[in-house]
C-alpha cells in the first residue's frame, strides 16, 4: 500500500504552507478565546430569582421562613421594613416577587389558627414565579401541618395550656416531617446551567467550524490544486492504484482534521476549563466520526465542482451554513424546534449533540452512539457518492 | 505492424460527447526511436498520448505497448513507460530532492538505490547544487528540467513527453534536447508531442502529422519535405492585410494556398521566385503596406500548409 506516501508528501507540504496553520489552530483559538470572555456575561450570570421580603410578623415563626428563603441557593432574598416601598418596587419591577409576611403570624400559627403568606408577582416572569410559589408552599404546608397537629392534639382533649407545651408539640410534629414522608424529587437541566459555560458551547462550536473549513474547503481544494497542477494525472501514470491515490488524500485530510479538532479541545481543556468528560476514548470515537465524515462531503464537493477557486466558494458557503443551522454560534437548544429539526440535516447539529453529550452530560460512549451511528450513514453516503462520480481522467 | 514496433496503434478513435478528437490513427513506434506527433493545438497529439499513458480508454481501435494491451494490461504498462506531462506536474512548496524521493517511493524505490537514482538523476540535468531549495525559486526551464527528472527516477523503457519544450528558454531547451538523446541513445524509446517544427527537426528520427484528430501524414523529416515538392513558402507581414488581396493572390497560377492569421500572409507555391514580382504588384495595388517579404526553404511548416491548407501555429 502506497496511500501513505501521499498523505505523509500532503503533510509535509501543509507544515510549510504558515496561512493554513494560522487558519488551522491560531485563528480557531484566536476566535474561541475573544467569544467565549466576551459571551461570559451571558452565560455564568447570576441565575438566581430575586425576592423581596416584608417581615411585618418579625416573630420566631417568620424569622425562621425568611432564615429558610435565605439558605436556598437559587433565591436572591432582600429584606423591606416598609410595605407600601416594598409594592412600588415591585410595581416598578425593580423585583419580580415580593412576600409579605403578616403582622401576627408568629402567634396564629403557634395558636392553631388561619393565616395567609401574601406573594405579589410581576406576570411577565413566569417560571421564576412558579419556583418561588413552589417553596413558599411547600414551606407554608409545613407550617400548616404545626397548626393541624395542635388543633389534633387539642381536639383530643390532650391540654395543651401555655407557648412552652405548644413548642413541644409542634417539635415533636416537626421530627416527623423532616424529612417528609412523601418526597417529590424533580430534576431539570436547567438545575445545571451554572455548568453550562460559554466554552462548553463555543469550545466545539467554533472547532467543529474551522474543522469544516479544513476537511471541505482545504481538503477538496488540495484535491483540485493537484488536477490543475497536473501531479494527480501523473499519479494516475504511475504504478499506483487509483483507491490508494483517493486513499492518500483522505488520510492527509482526515489526519490533519483530527489533530486540529483534538488540538482545540485540549486547549479549552487547559486555558479555559472546560470539561471534556470522563471517557477518552468517546471523545476520540466522537472526533474520529465528525472529521470522517466531513472529509467525506469535501471529497463530494471536489467531485462536484472542477476548479479550486470554486471549491473555496462552495465550501466557504457550505460550512458557513452548517455553522449557522447546526449549532456552533449558539447552543441549538435555545432554537425553535422546527429549526432543531432542520439543523439535524447538518454534520454540525450531530457533532453539536455529540459534545453536548460528552462535555456537559458526560454519557460516555454508549451516550453518544446515536450520533457517531448518525455521522457514520452521512459518511457512507458521502463517500458512496464521491467515489461513484469521481472522475481520474 | 512491423517486428521491432514497441508501440503499436491501430485504427485509433477517441470520441468526447459528439466531438470526434482522434479518428482512424493507425502507426507503429519502432524500439530505440525518437518518434514526434506534430500538429497545431487540437490536433488531437495530447488524447493519443492520454491514451497510451492509459489514462484515458479508446472509444474504438487497440494500443500495445512492449505487447501489453492499454486496456488490458495498465498495470504493466505503468511499470515501463515514463510521462513528462505539459504542465509542470510538481509540488513548488518542496525542494527538487524532495520531489524526487516522492515519486520514487511511488516508483517502489526506497533506501541506497533511491538516493543514488535521485544523485544521478540531479547530475545528469545540472541541478545537483539547487537540489535542496524549493521549486518554487526556479525558473520554468529548471522546472521542466525537474518535471523530466521524474518520469525517468524508475529507468522506464518508453518515455513519453507533451510539449516538452513550451516555455523554456534556449539555454534549457538545449539541455533538454541533450538529455533526450542520452536517453535515446541509452536505449530509451522516445514519443513526443510538438507543436514546435525545432523539436520534431532536431531530435525525431520519425514525425507523423496529425491535423483535426487524423494522421496526415508519416515519415522521416527528409521523406516528408519531398512530399512538398518544390513549393516555396512566401510569409507576408503587415499592419493590415485586405482579404481582397489573399483572394486575388489565390488566382495566381502557381500558388497552391494562402493563409492568413493576423498581420501575417502565408503564401504556399511552387516556385515561389518566380511569382514574387506578381504578388508583390497585386499587394501594392490593393493598398497593403508591406512590412516584411520573405521566401523561405521548405520545411515542416512549408509541409504543414501544404498538407492542410493551414499554418501549424494556429
Amino acid at each position: 500500500m502506497k496511500f501513505h506516501i501521499i498523505a505523509a508528501k500532503d503533510l509535509k507540504i501543509l507544515m510549510r504552507d504558515r496561512n493554513a496553520l494560522l487558519l488551522m489552530f491560531i485563528m480557531p483559538i484566536f476566535v474561541i478565546s475573544v467569544t467565549g470572555l466576551a459571551l461570559s456575561g451571558s452565560f455564568s450570570q447570576d441565575i438566581g430569582i430575586d425576592v423581596l421580603v416584608v417581615d411585618l410578623d418579625n416573630g420566631e415563626i417568620s424569622k425562621g421562613f425568611v432564615e429558610f428563603l435565605e439558605e436556598i441557593d437559587i433565591l436572591d432574598v432582600d429584606m423591606e421594613s416598609n410595605e407600601f416601598a416594598a409594592r412600588e418596587r415591585i410595581r416598578n419591577q425593580e423585583y419580580g416577587r415580593l412576600i409579605i409576611i403578616p403582622q401576627g403570624f408568629t402567634e396564629s400559627v403557634m395558636g392553631g389558627q388561619n393565616s395567609e403568606l401574601l406573594i405579589i408577582t410581576d406576570p411577565t416572569e413566569k417560571d421564576a414565579n412558579t419556583v418561588v410559589e413552589k417553596i413558599v408552599e411547600g414551606y407554608a404546608s409545613r407550617l400548616s401541618t404545626n397548626v393541624v397537629v395542635v388543633k389534633t392534639v387539642a381536639a383530643y382533649g390532650v391540654p395543651v395550656y401555655n407557648k412552652e407545651q405548644i413548642y413541644e408539640v409542634v417539635d415533636v410534629a416537626d421530627q416527623f416531617t423532616q424529612p417528609p414522608p412523601v418526597q417529590v424529587v424533580t430534576e431539570s437541566t436547567s438545575t445545571r446551567l451554572e455548568d453550562f459555560s460559554p466554552f462548553t458551547q463555543y469550545v466545539p462550536g467554533f472547532a467543529i467550524m474551522f474543522l469544516l473549513f479544513t476537511t471541505i474547503g482545504v481538503g477538496s481544494a488540495s484535491l483540485l490544486k493537484e488536477r490543475e497542477s497536473g501531479t494527480f494525472r501523473r499519479l494516475v501514470t504511475a504504478p499506483i492504484s487509483k483507491p490508494e491515490i483517493i486513499g492518500g488524500k483522505i488520510a492527509s485530510t482526515f489526519f490533519r482534521g483530527f489533530v486540529q479538532l483534538t488540538v482545540l479541545l485540549i486547549f479549552g481543556h487547559v486555558v479555559f476549563d472546560l470539561n471534556l468528560g470522563s471517557s477518552v476514548v468517546a471523545l476520540i470515537v466522537l472526533i474520529s466520526a465528525i472529521t470522517l465524515t466531513s472529509t467525506g462531503l469535501g471529497l463530494l464537493v471536489a467531485v462536484f465542482v472542477t476548479t479550486k477557486d470554486q471549491a473555496d466558494s462552495v465550501s466557504t458557503m457550505i460550512v458557513l451554513i452548517m455553522s449557522a443551522m447546526g449549532g456552533s454560534w449558539w447552543p441549538l437548544f435555545i432554537m425553535p424546534q422546527f429549526m432543531q429539526d432542520l439543523a439535524h440535516l447538518t454534520i454540525t447539529a450531530w457533532a453539536m449533540d455529540g459534545f453536548y453529550d460528552l462535555l456537559y452530560f458526560d454519557l460516555g460512549l454508549a451516550g453518544i452512539l446515536k450520533e457517531v451511528g448518525v455521522l457514520l450513514l452521512m459518511t457512507i453516503l458521502f463517500f458512496g457518492l464521491a467515489i461513484s462520480r469521481f472522475r481520474f481522467e | 505492424m512491423t517486428d521491432d514496433a514497441i508501440i503499436t496503434v491501430e485504427d485509433l478513435s477517441k470520441q468526447y460527447d459528439g466531438f470526434m478528437a482522434v479518428e482512424g490513427v493507425s502507426f507503429d513506434i519502432k524500439r530505440g526511436e525518437i518518434f514526434g506527433l506534430l500538429g497545431p493545438n487540437g490536433a488531437g497529439k495530447s488524447t493519443i498520448i492520454s491514451i497510451l499513458c492509459c489514462l484515458l480508454e479508446p472509444t474504438a481501435g487497440r494500443v500495445t505497448i512492449d505487447g501489453f494491451d492499454v486496456e488490458k494490461n495498465a498495470t504493466d504498462i505503468k511499470k515501463i513507460i515514463g510521462v513528462v506531462p505539459q504542465e509542470i506536474s510538481l509540488y513548488y512548496t518542496l525542494t527538487a530532492r524532495e520531489n524526487l524521493a516522492f515519486y520514487a517511493k511511488i516508483y517502489g524505490l526506497s533506501g541506497k538505490a533511491m538516493k543514488d537514482r535521485i544523485e544521478e538523476l540531479l547530475d545528469m540535468v545540472g541541478l545537483t547544487d539547487r537540489a535542496d531549495d524549493r521549486l518554487e525559486g526556479y525558473s520554468g526551464g529548471m522546472k521542466r528540467r525537474i518535471n523530466i527528472a521524474v518520469a525517468l527516477l524508475h529507468n522506464p523503457r518508453i518515455l513519453f513527453l507533451d510539449e516538452p519544450s513550451t516555455g523554456v528558454d534556449p539555454q534549457s531547451r538545449k539541455r533538454i534536447y541533450d538529455t533526450i538523446r542520452d536517453l535515446n541513445r541509452q536505449g530509451t524509446t522516445v514519443l513526443l508531442t510538438t507543436h514546435q517544427m525545432e523539436d520534431a527537426e532536431k531530435l525525431c528520427h520519425r514525425i507523423a502529422i496529425m491535423d483535426k484528430g487524423k494522421l496526415v501524414a508519416l515519415d522521416t523529416l527528409q521523406g516528408l519535405l519531398k512530399l512538398v515538392g518544390e513549393s516555396d513558402i512566401i510569409q507576408v507581414t503587415s499592419k493590415e492585410l485586405p482579404p481582397e488581396a489573399a483572394d486575388t493572390i489565390q488566382q495566381i497560377d502557381k500558388v497552391q494556398k494562402v493563409a492568413v492569421d493576423g498581420g501575417s500572409m502565408t503564401i504556399g507555391l511552387v516556385r515561389g521566385r518566380e511569382s514574387l514580382a506578381g504578388i508583390i504588384d497585386i499587394l501594392i495595388a490593393s493598398g497593403t503596406k508591406v512590412e516584411s517579404i520573405q521566401i523561405k526553404e521548405p520545411d515542416l511548416e512549408t509541409l504543414f500548409l501544404h498538407l492542410t491548407g493551414t499554418r501549424l501555429r494556429r
